[in-house]
């Protein structure tokens, strides 16, 4: 029975296993010897592999080590410093992210008496789960998790989710600083999303489909950021109000309120919620990849196989969002009725007309 | 629109008992009964400096904010009145480390208008230079706290990195990079050599350089003069009914400067003018700052071009020698000051200081010290003009006034 079972799981895996040529002896040697052969036709079965290494979950911890690196370094270059060195210094400081993780792992993980206990705790945790659920929709040429043919709007959808856990976490906290910042993330949310579904639409529009297949196959030629300029400059204002970057790191503003909704944690729990607006962004500059920047497309690399597309798209993803942190080296941080101001009226009137826009470009093509 | 009370019993949130706050406990209970709810600002609150400020907010507004200062209280008066009078000329820079000569010159003034002692020509210019360069490192220092309170970390680094030069100067002409106690009653210390002066004279240009930079990246950012403009308005009439000081007294319109009406030292001499703005909101009391800074770097250089050769310590002092260099206490542990009362007022980078000595003419120490820091000075002005911005004002508005805690508390 239980033989069945497995039998039938590997067929499973081995018939839709991701094709690479550089490792096919490897991988045909390994499928010979029992027990390890159901470990690696599962890891390279593509749905599993889209998820759990790239683009998911793999491919986010090695973004996530890198881009708390770059940035403190590229900020640190701005400001007449050098920036993280001491931690490894052959390689420059380069594993100071992972040192920051362990310190947290292994910090007192303080909850406080006023605090709701088991929301506090569980929150942290249950806030990945609308993180990680967009990562199954987002393809990455032939590696999908699961394919649909409305994965932007499920997307967007899901991404939408997040600021509900950020504001549930800020309640549970039961504090006053994290009350005072979860109110400012629930305006800035207001803030920014209907600009931002509005640019995701029209995009849409242009393409003719929620597809990301069809939405690629449309940008062989011309990026979406050339067809719709302006849809591309609202959804990146967007991004950055949705992630707390900072001329709208409003809900984090940690010399007014202290870190806002985080105030409270301490230890593993901090490193969880710190990291939590990252990851957002992420997930939001795939979905800037796939609807802007051409998404996996890119010079085919025969040698790959089914692998170039992943590595194009989470590269593209990954310089698109290093170009991003530099305002964090520029800008001052706005008061939340100016942030508030500038989503309803230049952000909405600009996604506004580039509704306009993809009109005009849907009648032209 | 009418505000009704509704009658529930309210129960003070349990930190308002336990934490020695200043305000009655009716206070607390009338805040929570209508809309509002009280928001304890620090002590440990990284935009709140040494003291707590208690901020009664209706929704996004500040209604009053209450200060409660004094966890930096160092009781320097008290101190000074248990050791001789060049004892304290060390303490009465802590306050303030980074303008210390500001603070030193204010003390020193008051010992010679006892004892009548006239200070070298040579003397008062090099004072002029430690002080001036001791205004634009506070500025600095200011400007960082300001731009680090608006979230902008670039211009946190930038005026410390200027600042460094400016510790680098007065290591070269005293030996120390702050808390110089370098003048003292009859002159300073030591003769500066002109060489030495030469160089200060060129770091001012490396100054000024540097300070385009942070022209371009703090001062014309468009996020800064949006969270800054019409931020924490005080009027003229209000800025002089609060007895606000210093340049956030000329950034409300006031065209007063210690310097200009009550000259001391050279500043009669050098050509210079009052930077003053009339908007006196946060923009502006940043800006006259910053314009200060160019002023004082004018005065540097003037007072290193005119500099004249001669003595550095009054002969009423130091009869044989051209320095005090190994006589210091022998010439001056023992002076007694007159009976009476003499107060001089100093321009401080902050603002005015006040400082007063009073002797019973019998002790080598004073009878008392008074000293009256501009930060404490301003404290009710930079408290008013909170009213009625919102919460993220809150730490702008900190920043604009500079507020230094270890001063006002002394």
């Amino acid at each position: 029975m239980v033989m069945g079972v497995i039998g039938y799981l590997y067929g499973l895996f081995t018939s839709n296993m991701m094709d690479i040529p550089l490792i096919k002896p490897l991988v045909d040697y390994l499928l010979n010897i029992p027990g390890i052969n159901f470990i690696v036709a599962l890891i390279l079965w593509r749905p599993f592999f889209a998820i759990a290494i790239a683009p998911g979950l793999g491919a986010l911890m090695l973004y996530l080590l890198w881009i708390v690196y770059f940035e403190r370094k590229l900020t640190a270059r701005v400001q007449w410093r050098v920036g993280p060195l001491e931690v490894c210094r052959p390689i420059r400081g380069l594993i100071q992210a992972l040192a920051d993780g362990i310190r947290y792992f292994f910090q007192e993980a303080i909850v406080h008496r006023e605090a709701h206990k088991p929301y506090f705790i569980q929150l942290p945790i249950l806030a990945f789960i609308p993180v990680l659920i967009p990562i199954m929709f987002i393809p990455a040429g032939k590696v999908v998790g699961i394919k649909s043919d409305y994965a932007i709007q499920l997307i967007v959808a899901f991404i939408a989710l997040i600021p509900i856990t950020i504001i549930a976490i800020g309640w549970a906290s039961n504090s006053r600083f994290a009350y005072i910042g979860s109110v400012r993330e629930a305006f800035m949310y207001f803030a920014y999303e209907v600009p931002f579904v509005i640019a995701v639409i029209s995009m849409i529009f242009i393409y003719g489909s929620g597809n990301p297949y069809t939405a690629v196959e449309k940008q062989a030629i011309v990026p979406g950021a050339i067809l719709n300029p302006i849809a591309f400059i609202v959804y990146m204002i967007a991004m950055l109000m949705a992630t707390s970057r900072l001329p709208f790191e409003i809900p984090e503003a940690d010399q007014e309120i202290a870190f806002g909704p985080f105030v409270e944690y301490s230890g593993i729990l901090f490193g969880l919620v710190m990291t939590l607006a990252y990851e957002k962004l992420y997930i939001m500059a795939l979905l800037f990849t796939i609807l802007f920047l051409g998404g996996w497309s890119g010079p085919p690399i025969p040698i790959l196989g089914d692998l170039a597309p992943v590595i194009w798209l989470v590269l593209k993803t990954v310089i698109a969002i290093s170009i991003l942190v530099i305002v964090r080296s520029i800008y001052a941080r706005y008061r939340l009725d100016q942030a508030i101001r500038l989503g309803w009226s230049s952000m909405l009137g600009l996604s506004l007309i580039s509704l306009v826009v993809c009109a005009a470009v849907r009648w032209i093509l | 629109m009418d505000e009704y009370y509704i009658e529930v019993p309210v129960e003070p949130p349990k930190e308002v008992r336990s934490l020695f706050i200043p305000i009655p406990p009716e206070y607390v209970e009338e805040t929570y009964r209508s809309e509002d709810f009280l928001v304890l600002v620090g002590p440990q609150h990284p935009g709140s400096g040494h003291m707590r400020l208690i901020v009664r907010v209706h929704g996004d507004i500040i209604k009053e904010v209450i200060p409660d200062p004094g966890y930096v209280h160092r009781c320097v008066e008290k101190i000074a009145e248990n050791r001789l009078y060049i004892q304290n000329i060390p303490l009465v820079e802590r306050p303030s480390i980074m303008d210390a000569a500001n603070l030193n010159l204010g003390y020193v003034r008051a010992i010679e208008e006892a004892l009548d002692i006239e200070v070298p020509e040579r003397a008062k210019y090099i004072r002029v230079i430690l002080a001036e360069l001791c205004r634009i490192g506070t500025h600095l220092y200011d400007a960082a706290i300001l731009s680090v309170f608006m979230g902008h970390t670039t211009g946190f680094m930038y005026p410390f990195g200027i600042r460094e030069l400016i510790c680098e100067a007065l290591a070269v002409m005293t030996g120390v990079r702050f808390t110089t106690s370098f003048i003292i009653p009859g002159g300073i210390r030591r003769d500066v050599d002109n060489k030495v002066l030469k160089y200060v004279y060129n770091i001012t240009f490396a100054i000024e350089k540097r300070l385009k930079t942070f022209e371009k990246i703090f001062i014309k950012n468009p996020t800064v003069i949006a969270r800054l403009k019409d931020v924490g308005v005080l009027t003229k009439e209000e800025a002089i009914k609060y007895g606000v000081v210093g340049p956030f007294l000329r950034a409300s319109g006031v065209e007063y400067d210690v310097r200009k009406v009550e000259p001391y030292e050279v500043y009669d001499e050098l050509t210079w003018e009052i930077p003053v703005a009339d908007a006196g909101d946060g923009y502006s009391r940043f800006l006259v700052r910053v314009n200060e800074i160019t002023q004082s770097l004018n005065m540097i250089r003037q007072c290193i071009e005119r500099i004249p050769e001669g003595r550095v310590i009054s002969d009423q002092i130091c009869e044989n020698g051209k320095e005090i260099r190994g006589s210091l206490f022998d010439a001056l542990a023992n002076i007694v000051l007159p009976t009476g009362e003499y107060t001089t007022l100093t321009e401080c980078a902050r603002g005015t200081a006040v400082f007063t000595i009073v002797s019973d003419g019998g002790s080598n120490t004073p009878y008392r010290l008074r000293l009256l820091t501009p930060g404490w000075l301003y404290l009710r002005g930079f408290m008013e003009a909170l009213k009625g911005e919102r919460l993220a004002d809150l730490q702008a508005i900190y920043g604009s006034f500079g507020y230094f805690p270890p001063e006002a508390d002394r």
